[in-house]
């Protein structure tokens, strides 16, 4: 197997030092410098990498533990240890039915998110392939996102009330406009030349905007909505906490008024777990939506 | 001729015959101007050019010279200012199929594989399922890419990509075909099998060609005809006919080298290349 380069170098050793059998011998591994740990770009493998992750995530629970620690003893309440918190989840998950909560946030964040995508998404597209539908929409969209959805709580208490409706509304009111925005520089971004070769095949209007304009910004839409949907969970506890009965907000929220510090944090916490898992899930989408992503060279 | 490019969609095949018979050339620019920016950039300048039946005509000359944008006139893609452009003496009013072009960019869909990218466009015009299989074989044993039929785009090299692209254009079964500098984006070695590939393919399926390139050797050697440009303003400054070469296609690029004729032409391109960007800074 090793023929090919070794005849090569036969060859040009033959024309240098025809009798110096050491030429034609194989020559030792090149051992290239070490590579640093703080290389540039440097590479990290796989197990590297997922042992890296778990490094920085066990040390965040460290300093935790240390801090709890160094808290005096008639203050630590303030501080509860991470065993203190993650016994206090399992037992708001036993005994106080915390799962529907849980259940109940996860509703609201995807549900909200749902009608988000619903607006933003044909909004983004009809805008990156229409330029007056653009100049229509996008000076309003584009404002829309200065206003900071928090300050909509009052509003929609006052319009809706103590509904689930009123929870809705503001996480939909959170994310729809910076996700519009998002979507709409991901069309963009479709090279001209996709689009015109289209042109050049025949499509109609509505074929280049569905099925070409939309088909290759698709991966990149996806990826502003795993993005804005982080930002729909940061949301939850503010709708949660006016008025509201359930949900991991509004336990937390109870939590706070008895000054059960370990409740909070349990549940921030689970904001946390599930931030990540609904992260996880839209790059699992991904994965089996664009196989071709995979499929490089 | 293969007999599949006779089964060209049904529409498509009447406009071809339509546009054949009435004698008219399958392009024609009369008196076009095209102005950007309110006409402080002429980019072309009254041009009046026929392009002949079944030849290859090659638009070079410096950059910015508007050999591009004269191509995408033709395309449909954009608009002349003044005067008009027909093709076989219908007014231009935007791209279709019968008009097929390959960008410099890479085109083809990332999403579709390489058979569905090469079907895409039949499809958009109706062509039978048979008929899109049947055809999409045939130009991919063409292109040399049957093996790569289920592979992705991103899977391919650049040349690999192109070839797709040619593909893909032919089998929408066009009466025209427009290259914008087919072979730009690829190193040379590779750009040199694809011109080989180019001359096999147009001569198999007798096509009228029209070819943007900056690379006057790819011209001299793919071109029956070449159309010099002027730039800023735009206009022709020769039209020049590969009289050498006695109306042959060369299948291998050094049979054209020794070919008598090809070093006078190519030093008559050359020296008229530098009158043109003698001191102005491209």
């Amino acid at each position: 197997m090793n023929d090919a380069p070794l005849s090569g170098s036969v060859s040009r050793a033959d024309l240098l030092v025809a009798d110096d059998e050491n030429l034609k011998a194989e020559a030792p591994l090149f051992k290239p410098p070490r590579e640093q740990f703080l290389g540039l770009r440097g590479s990290v493998g796989r197990y590297q990498s997922m042992f890296l992750g778990m490094v920085g995530i066990i040390a965040l629970f460290v300093a935790w533990e240390i801090a709890h620690v160094m808290t005096p003893e008639n203050q630590q309440k303030f501080l509860p240890s991470v065993g203190q918190v993650v016994s206090k989840i399992a037992y708001l998950f036993t005994e106080k039915g915390y799962i529907a909560d849980v259940a109940k946030s996860v509703y609201r964040i995807y549900v909200s998110f749902f009608f988000a995508c619903l607006f933003a998404v044909p909004l983004g597209l009809f805008m990156g392939c229409f330029a007056k539908i653009r100049a229509l929409i996008n000076p309003t969209v584009g404002g829309l996102r200065y206003l900071p959805a928090a300050s909509f709580v009052p509003l929609l208490l006052v319009y809706f009330g103590p509904t689930d409706f009123a929870k809705l509304a503001l996480l939909f009111l959170g994310c729809v406009f910076f996700l519009t925005a998002l979507i709409l520089d991901n069309v963009e971004a479709v090279p001209k030349e996709l689009i015109e070769s289209a042109q050049t095949m025949g499509a109609s209007r509505w074929h280049i905007v569905f099925r070409v304009a939309f088909r290759s910004a698709a991966p990149q839409i996806l990826d502003s909505m795993r993005n804005m949907i982080a930002v729909s969970w940061t949301y939850l506890v503010i709708a949660e906490i006016v008025a509201a009965t359930d949900g991991i907000g509004a336990v937390m929220m109870r939590g706070a008024r008895f000054l059960h510090v370990d409740i909070i944090m349990g549940g921030i916490l689970t904001i946390g777990v599930l931030g990540v898992l609904t992260d996880l899930s839209f790059r699992i989408a991904g994965h089996f939506l664009f196989p071709y992503i995979r499929a490089r060279r | 001729m293969s007999i599949l490019t006779e089964h060209t969609g049904a529409a498509n095949h009447a406009a071809h015959e339509q546009g054949q018979a009435s004698g008219e050339p399958p392009l024609r620019a009369e008196r076009v101007t095209k102005e950007y920016l309110g006409g402080s950039r002429v980019a072309l300048d009254n041009i009046s050019i026929d392009i002949k039946e079944n030849q290859i005509t090659a638009l070079i000359g410096p950059s910015g010279c508007g050999k591009t944008t004269f191509l995408r006139l033709m395309a449909g893609l954009e608009y002349p200012t003044r005067g008009s452009v027909t093709a076989y003496g219908k007014p231009i009013m935007g791209p279709g199929p019968e008009r097929g072009m390959v960008f410099q960019a890479y085109t083809s869909f990332p999403w579709l594989t390489i058979r569905e990218n090469v079907q895409h466009g039949m499809k958009i015009q109706g062509f039978s399922k048979a008929e899109q299989r049947d055809r999409a074989e045939h130009f991919l044993k063409l292109v040399h890419l049957d093996e790569y039929a289920d592979a992705y785009p991103g899977e391919l090299s650049g040349g690999m990509k192109q070839r797709v692209a040619i593909a893909r254009t032919l089998a929408q079964g066009p009466e025209l075909l427009l290259l914008d500098e087919p072979f730009g984006a690829l190193d040379a070695q590779v750009t040199w099998e694809m011109e080989e590939m180019a001359v096999d393919i147009i001569e198999r399926e007798s096509k009228t060609v029209v070819l943007v390139t900056h690379d006057i050797q790819e011209a001299i050697y793919l071109a029956d005809r070449i159309l010099f440009f002027t730039r800023q303003p735009g206009r022709i400054k020769e039209d020049i006919a590969m009289e050498f070469k006695q109306g042959r296609r060369f299948a291998k690029k050094e049979e054209l080298l020794v070919e008598p004729g090809y070093v006078d032409m190519e030093k008559r391109l050359y020296t008229m290349m530098r009158e043109e960007i003698q001191g102005r800074i491209s």
